[in-house]
C-alpha cells in the first residue's frame, strides 16, 4: 500500500489549539457591538390555533424595538429537511414550546421582561400525546395532510411460510425512549446585514440547508443568505435542524440591526430535537439449529409535532432492523407518526440503535428457546462476505462483525476469568 | 441599581469594575471583561463548563454573584497559557485527542490544574473524582484522564529535570 500522508496516522486537530487556550468563538461568544437582544415566546399548551397575539404591553417597556409574529414572516413560513412543514413563529400549535412571537430589545432584560407580558390567545385542540392515538382515524389532524407522514416496507422472501416451518417463534413488544443530545453549548448566534447580504454566524451542523430555508422563509434570493457556521459545541445530530437562524435572520433582516441570540439549557431541551422514540412490535423465528428464519416488525416512531429527519430515521430503522444478521425471509413495516411532543430528529444513528437493541433482545430471546448461548446463536447468523442484507442487496467485500463478535469474545474471557471455562 | 465596584485580580492583572451586583461572576468575565473562553452550559452549576479558579479553588462562575468575587484571585483559560505558551494540560489535551467540541474543554482543563496543584500523582480514580464536576458530552472521558495523566507524567519529568 502506498504510504499517505493522513490515513493511518494521528493528526493534531486544526481547531485544537484555539480551543484548549478558550479561543475559539462559539455562537455565542461572537463580539457585534450594538447588537439586540433577541428572544422567543413559546408556547405553554400542546395544541391550538393562535386567534391573537398582542404585543402592545410589552412594546412600552422602555429598551424592547419589536415583536414580530407569524404575520412578519416575508416568505414561505415553513423549513424543514426533509419536509418543509415546521413554520418559524407558528399560527398553530403543535407542541408545547412551539415559537409565537420574537422580541427584539436593546437589552436582555427588557427581552425577558416583554415575554411576560405578550398576550395571547389560543383556542386549544385535543392534545395527541401517543402515536396510538395519533393514528386513530378519528383523531384531529396535527399537519393537513394527515398523521401518519410516512410508511416504509422492506420484504424479501414469504415470511408467513417460514414461520409455519419454524421451530421456534418468539414474539415481543418493545417501546424505547425520547432523548436529548444535551450537547453542552446551546444553540446561538448573530446575524447582521452586510450591505444587502444577510450574514448568520451560528452554531449549526448543516449550513447549506440552513441557508436554503432561511432564504424560503425570509423570500431572500439564496444569494443574498450567507451562512457561517461558528465553532459548534456538540451537535450529535441535533443541529442538524434550524433552530435559531430564522429568528437572528427575520430581525437582522426587518430592522437593519445586527443582532444576537442564546438559548438557556431550559429552552435548549423545550425547543429542539429529540430522539424518536419506538414501538416495535417484532416476531423472529429460527430452525432449531438456530438459524434465523424470518422477521416480521412494525416499527412507530414518534416525531412528535415536526418531521424534520424523522422519515429518514423510519426508513434506515426499516432497513436495520434484521441486526447484523442475515435472514431469509423479512416483512418490515416502519410508520412516522405526529403526535402533539416535541419533535424528533436526527440523533446519532438515525433510529439503528433502537432497533439494536430490538434486534438484539430478540436474539437472546431465541438464544434461551433453544438453548443455545447468546454468543453461540450470533455466530450461526453473522453476515458474513457473500451474505444478502434484508433489502437484498449482496456484501461482496469485508464484513466485519464475525471477527469482532471473536475479538469481543476472546477479551471477555481476559477480563472477566471463567468466563472461558462454560461449555460455549 | 446601585452600582458595585468590583475590584479582583484576573489571570495576575488587577481588575476595577463597576457592575451590577445581581451579576453572576460567568456574566462579569464573558460580557465586561471579555474573556469568552469560560463558558455557559446550564447556569445551574451542574456542567462545569464555567469552571474558574478562585483562591486555587475550582469553582462554578455560573453560582458566584459579582460581589462575592470581590478581593479575589480568578484564572480563567485565558491566564494558564501565560506568553503564548502552552501549558503542559493544554498540550496533554491535545496530544490525548481529549478535545472534540471544545466546549467542556477550558473548564476541564482548569478542574485538571487544580486536582494536580493538590495532587501531582493522581491515579485514574483520583482523575475520575478531579473532573467529576465537568460534564463531557462527546468524548466519553477516556480521552481526558489519559490527558490528565499524561501533563502529570509531564510535570513530574519537568521538576526532575529541573532538579527539584
Ligand atoms: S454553566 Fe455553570 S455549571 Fe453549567
Ligand atoms: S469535547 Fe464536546 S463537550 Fe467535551
Amino acid at each position: 500500500m502506498s504510504e499517505t500522508s493522513i490515513v493511518g496516522k494521528t493528526v493534531l486537530r486544526v481547531d485544537g489549539p484555539a480551543k484548549v487556550r478558550g479561543e475559539s468563538r462559539y455562537g455565542a461568544d461572537i463580539d457585534i457591538p450594538g447588537a439586540l437582544f433577541l428572544k422567543v415566546l413559546r408556547s405553554e399548551v400542546p395544541h391550538g390555533l393562535v386567534k391573537r397575539i398582542d404585543a402592545a404591553e410589552a412594546l412600552k417597556i422602555p429598551g424592547v424595538v419589536r415583536v414580530f409574529t407569524h404575520a412578519d414572516v416575508p416568505g414561505e413560513n415553513s423549513y424543514g429537511i426533509i419536509v418543509k412543514d415546521q413554520p418559524a413563529l407558528t399560527d398553530k400549535v403543535r407542541f408545547r414550546g412551539d415559537a409565537l412571537a420574537l422580541v427584539a430589545a436593546e437589552t436582555d432584560v427588557a427581552a425577558k421582561r416583554a415575554l411576560e407580558v405578550i398576550k395571547v390567545e389560543i383556542e386549544e385542540l385535543p392534545p395527541l400525546y401517543d402515536v396510538w392515538a395519533a393514528m386513530d382515524e378519528k383523531a384531529p389532524e396535527i399537519h393537513a395532510k394527515g398523521n401518519i407522514l410516512t410508511v416504509s416496507r422492506v420484504k424479501k422472501g414469504d415470511v408467513d411460510a417460514a414461520l409455519e416451518t419454524a421451530a421456534v417463534v418468539v414474539s415481543r413488544r418493545y417501546t424505547t425512549q425520547r432523548v436529548e443530545h444535551c450537547y453542552i453549548e446551546t444553540e446561538a448566534g448573530v446575524a447582521y446585514m452586510d450591505d444587502d447580504t444577510l450574514v448568520i454566524k451560528a452554531g449549526t451542523q448543516n449550513p447549506h440547508y440552513d441557508r436554503r430555508d432561511v432564504s424560503r422563509v425570509l423570500g431572500l434570493p439564496i444569494n443574498r443568505v450567507r451562512i457561517v457556521q461558528s465553532a459548534t459545541g456538540g451537535g450529535f445530530g441535533g443541529k442538524l435542524d434550524i433552530s435559531v437562524q430564522c429568528f437572528l435572520g427575520l430581525a437582522a433582516l426587518k430592522l437593519g440591526r445586527p443582532v444576537r441570540i442564546v438559548y438557556d439549557r431550559r429552552e435548549s431541551i423545550i425547543a429542539t430535537g429529540k430522539r424518536h422514540p419506538f414501538f416495535v412490535e417484532y416476531t423472529s423465528a429460527a430452525t432449531k439449529e438456530g438459524k434465523l428464519l424470518a422477521v416480521k416488525a412494525k416499527i412507530v416512531g414518534d416525531t412528535g409535532a415536526y418531521a424534520s429527519y424523522g422519515p429518514a430515521t423510519l426508513n434506515r430503522a426499516a432497513v436495520h432492523a434484521t441486526g447484523p444478521y442475515e435472514v431469509l425471509n423479512v416483512d418490515i413495516k416502519a410508520l412516522c407518526v405526529y403526535t402533539n411532543n416535541p419533535f424528533s430528529g436526527a440523533m446519532r444513528g438515525f433510529g439503528t440503535p433502537q432497533m439494536a437493541f430490538v434486534a438484539e433482545s430478540q436474539m437472546d430471546l431465541l438464544a434461551q428457546a433453544l438453548q443455545l448461548s447468546p454468543l453461540e446463536i450470533r455466530r450461526r447468523n453473522v453476515l458474513r462476505p457473500g451474505s444478502l442484507t434484508a433489502t437484498g442487496q449482496r456484501l461482496d467485500k469485508s464484513v466485519g462483525i464475525g471477527a469482532t463478535l471473536e475479538a469481543a469474545w476472546e477479551k471477555a474471557c481476559q477480563v472477566m476469568p471463567g468466563l472461558g471455562g462454560e461449555a460455549r | 441599581m446601585d452600582l458595585f465596584q468590583l475590584e479582583m485580580k484576573v489571570n495576575g492583572e488587577a481588575v476595577s469594575v463597576p457592575v451590577n451586583p445581581g451579576l453572576r461572576l460567568l456574566d462579569v468575565l464573558r460580557d465586561v471583561l471579555h474573556l469568552s473562553g469560560t463558558k455557559e452550559g446550564c447556569g445551574e452549576g451542574e456542567c462545569g463548563a464555567c469552571s474558574v479558579i478562585i483562591d486555587g479553588e475550582l469553582v462554578d462562575s455560573c453560582l458566584v454573584l459579582a460581589p462575592q468575587a470581590h478581593n479575589r484571585e480568578i484564572i480563567t483559560i485565558e491566564g494558564i497559557s501565560a506568553d503564548g505558551e502552552l501549558d503542559t494540560l493544554q498540550s496533554a489535551f491535545l496530544e490525548a485527542g481529549a478535545v472534540q467540541c471544545g466546549y467542556c474543554t477550558p473548564g476541564m482543563i482548569l478542574a485538571a490544574k487544580v486536582l494536580l496543584s493538590k495532587n501531582p500523582k493522581p491515579g485514574r480514580q483520583d482523575i475520575a473524582r478531579g473532573i467529576a464536576g465537568n460534564l463531557c458530552r462527546c468524548t466519553g472521558y477516556a480521552k481526558i484522564i489519559k490527558a490528565v495523566e499524561l501533563a502529570a507524567a509531564g510535570l513530574q519529568q519537568k521538576e526532575g529535570e529541573a532538579g527539584v
